[in-house]
């Protein structure tokens, strides 16, 4: 397994225990309230750490690990591993956004509209990680 | 020295089909001193896993690529690369 497929797969784990954490522990009952805003906008602090953390301390781990790995730069088979994830990516962004005009719209703004940024993000990021680690799997 | 641009010389319309062309790295490997995965894919400036994916006929390789492959063994395109489909 390459240096990035890891730091892929410990950003998928990342990305799910932070957000899952998250969208489980939301005040959904005040979310169409200022309060409900600053809640999310809050709520981003420990879930920037319950990500970064392991994020940073597996990239460490597997560099030191492995440095010649680490270094390596990333080839042409990667390069399109990349390039096919984001572009998978972005359909998930572009819905979620048309979703949060909609959402503002009718009514509904302040902790609902953060957080369907946040979810249309996490799940681009998801689709964008996800598809880049079957398609590591697979080869190409 | 490497390049960025790079020509794909196969694409496969179906996500699961193998490369419509078969190769000999792992036999030119061999012969060439029981060279490994990591040493080709030094010399040709990619990835252990890309050479892998290569010789296992999962990615096509781009046209530099396959020349840089050819020119570690010291053979034409042709006898590492040979063309199956038609």
């Amino acid at each position: 397994m390459s240096f990035r497929e890891k730091i892929h797969w410990i950003a998928l784990v990342g990305l799910l225990s932070a957000f899952g954490w998250y969208f489980l522990n939301y005040p959904w009952e005040i979310a169409n309230s200022p309060k409900g805003m600053y809640i999310a906008v809050w709520m981003l602090l420990p879930v920037t750490i319950i990500f970064l953390v392991p994020m940073v301390a597996g990239a460490a781990f597997f560099a030191i690990r492995s440095p010649k790995d680490a270094d390596l730069k990333e080839d042409e088979r990667e390069k399109g591993i990349h390039l096919r994830g984001t572009h998978l990516a972005y359909y998930p962004l572009a819905i979620g956004v048309q979703l949060n005009i909609f959402v503002l719209i009718n009514g509904f703004n302040y902790g609902y509209a953060v957080t369907i940024l946040i979810a249309t993000l996490v799940i681009a990021e998801l689709i964008r990680v996800g598809s880049q680690l079957y398609y590591y799997r697979r080869g190409y | 020295m490497w390049g960025r641009s790079y020509i794909i010389i196969a694409v496969a319309t179906d996500p699961m089909a193998q490369t419509p062309f078969t190769n000999d790295i792992r036999t030119l490997r061999f012969l060439a001193g029981e060279m490994t995965q990591g040493d080709l894919g030094d010399k040709v400036g990619v990835t252990r896993q890309t050479i892998a994916a290569i010789e296992q006929g999962k990615y096509s390789p781009s046209l530099e690529v396959a020349f840089r492959i050819a020119h570690v063994f010291g053979k034409p395109l042709e006898e590492v690369f040979q063309w199956q489909r038609d």
